[in-house]
């Protein structure tokens, strides 16, 4: 073959493995944006493992659609007795061990899936995406494998098992950034029903003498910072953005939290600036419950915490970069040396 | 507890119980905290049982899985000629639900609570749907938190699932439902996550 005749087949060669992939990232990003719209537009009733390296627990999930909003009993068979409602207006949290209630302002007004973040066109630039074969089955039905690789380590990975018809997620993995899975969530039963009676989206914790705690008021959820200053991260992961900031008060204190709320079109992660204690400075603190992490630090006499569904050190980078301003200056990306 | 209950949560779990009936022991889990502790038992063993591919788990989780077992023996015999039935592990099934009934398998996991982990059953080959489950911050030092830090970060976590993807917000949930959080006093000298 004459070398120009080579390279026009490399070319086409390269030509045919860009549309291919991005034909993956398509089907992929389909797949995601499927499985989304049927967890919050269809009525079922499941049963489900939580599994991370800690524990397994054994949970309960009913979901009902009415009037164009979505309703949902999430509660724990097995454990703490915990349960979690999120009625039209609210969302209930209620920890029996604590004789707590929390009550927290639902942040989706309008319809149900329009305040949902998506996975947006730019998502193949922080991820690797693949639909895999037919043929895969689980919990006797078809299903597809679809998998989420982040491209640096400031996000998880996702693996997915979706209902070849309903792209219903009846197992779903977290991995870490070496790929092992820290989270699993598996379907032992899901049943998809044309109707949920109201009874199975009530709380069924006897509630009686349980302090009723407002994390939150209702308040509009604008995707830009507050006029005058506030705070803000001065550094972010590639491919995060501002999609939402409000005023969250505090129970027993004057002066409400700032809330900013970032997103990657899959992972979100939350900031809270909050009036710190008047003991000084507390030391800073890291915690995770499943696959989320928080990381809380003191920043000129406040407490400012991180939280997301990424690694320990993205939520840990992010609050010790938050800084109080004045304008409009945007927070910079993570360096991009420490991508992979 | 009557043996048709235990039957039948033994089948919800095993995905044959009929829809009928499911709908009406879904309302008496609702209602029964006994039963539910029972359901979470059979649930747990299930789970330990199908969780191979040399899963490490933590001491509270083999102490839970031996209590189960100690409570009811008869749920380790059905479980585990009920709860692999899946086509995956169909092939290991005598194996695991004969480990599981030795006295000396359930003296070593009972004696592994008292160290650091418990290595559960490795099959020869680990399927899709068997997974190992890495501790999510391994490297950190667990303290447990006052009723204050615990609720401050609960009421956070509620906050921010809001603004999370349905499946995300699934998980949040769910791990805020699973337990209180472990909390970490930092310090820096104690070195980095690997």
């Amino acid at each position: 073959m004459s070398r120009p005749a080579m390279r026009r087949a490399a070319v086409c060669v390269a030509a045919c493995l860009l549309a291919f992939s991005a034909r993956a990232d398509d089907d992929a990003r389909a797949w995601i944006e499927r499985m989304s719209e049927s967890l919050a537009t269809r009525n079922y009733d499941g049963l489900f493992t939580h599994s991370t390296g800690r524990q397994a627990e054994t949970m309960r999930i009913v979901h009902r659609v009415e009037k164009g909003k979505s309703l949902e009993r999430l509660v724990s068979l097995d454990g703490s007795g915990r349960e979690i409602v999120r009625t039209r207006e609210e969302v209930h949290a209620y920890l029996p061990d604590r004789r707590v209630v929390l009550v927290e302002p639902r942040g989706d007004d309008g319809s149900l899936l329009k305040s949902l973040p998506t996975p947006g066109p730019t998502l193949d630039r922080y991820y690797r995406l693949s639909v895999g074969q037919k043929g895969s089955r689980l919990l006797g039905r078809e299903v597809r494998v679809i998998d989420v690789r982040p491209k640096d380590i400031y996000r998880y990975g996702y693996r997915l098992w979706l209902d070849e018809v309903t792209a219903m997620p009846l197992q779903s993995v977290v991995t870490n950034g070496l790929g092992d899975p820290i989270e699993v969530i598996r379907f032992t039963q899901l049943q998809m029903k044309d109707k949920i009676p109201s009874r199975d989206i009530e709380p069924t914790v006897d509630a009686t003498g349980f302090q009723w705690v407002r994390t939150g008021r209702k308040m509009a959820a604008m995707p830009q910072l507050p006029s005058n200053g506030g705070w803000r991260p001065l550094r972010l992961p590639p491919g995060f953005r501002l999609v939402a900031s409000r005023l969250q008060p505090i129970p027993g204190s004057p002066m409400p939290a700032q809330h900013l709320i970032f997103s990657d079109g899959i992972a979100a992660i939350s900031v809270f600036i909050e009036p710190g204690a008047q003991t000084g400075p507390r030391p800073p603190e890291t915690s995770n419950m499943g696959s989320a992490n928080a990381y809380s630090t003191s920043v000129n006499g406040h407490v400012v915490t991180a939280i997301g569904e990424v690694p320990a050190a993205t939520v840990r980078e992010i609050a010790n970069s938050v800084v109080p301003v004045q304008g409009s200056a945007m927070p910079a990306d993570f360096p991009a040396s420490s991508a992979r | 507890m009557t043996d048709q209950i235990r039957e039948q949560l033994s089948a919800l779990l095993d995905g044959e119980l009929p829809r009928d009936e499911m709908d009406l022991l879904m309302r008496r889990l609702d209602k029964d905290p006994e039963l539910r502790r029972t359901f979470g038992a059979y649930a747990l063993i299930g789970e330990s049982l199908r969780a191979p591919g040399g899963r490490i788990a933590p001491p509270s989780f083999a102490a839970r899985v031996s209590a189960a077992i100690d409570e009811s023996p008869a749920i380790v015999e059905k479980a585990s000629n009920t709860r692999l039935a899946s086509p995956a592990s169909t092939a290991r099934l005598p194996q695991h639900a004969a480990l599981w009934k030795r006295p000396m398998v359930r003296t070593a996991l009972a004696a592994g609570a008292a160290a650091t982990a418990v290595l559960l059953f490795r099959p020869e080959a680990t399927p899709v749907a068997q997974l190992e489950v890495t501790p999510a911050n391994s490297f950190a030092m667990s303290a447990s938190p006052t009723p204050a830090q615990s609720q401050r970060l609960a009421g956070y976590m509620v906050a921010h699932s809001q603004f999370s993807t349905p499946m995300v917000r699934r998980n949040v949930l769910s791990g805020l439902l699973a337990a209180d959080p472990g909390i970490t006093r930092v310090s820096y000298e104690m070195g980095e996550a690997p």
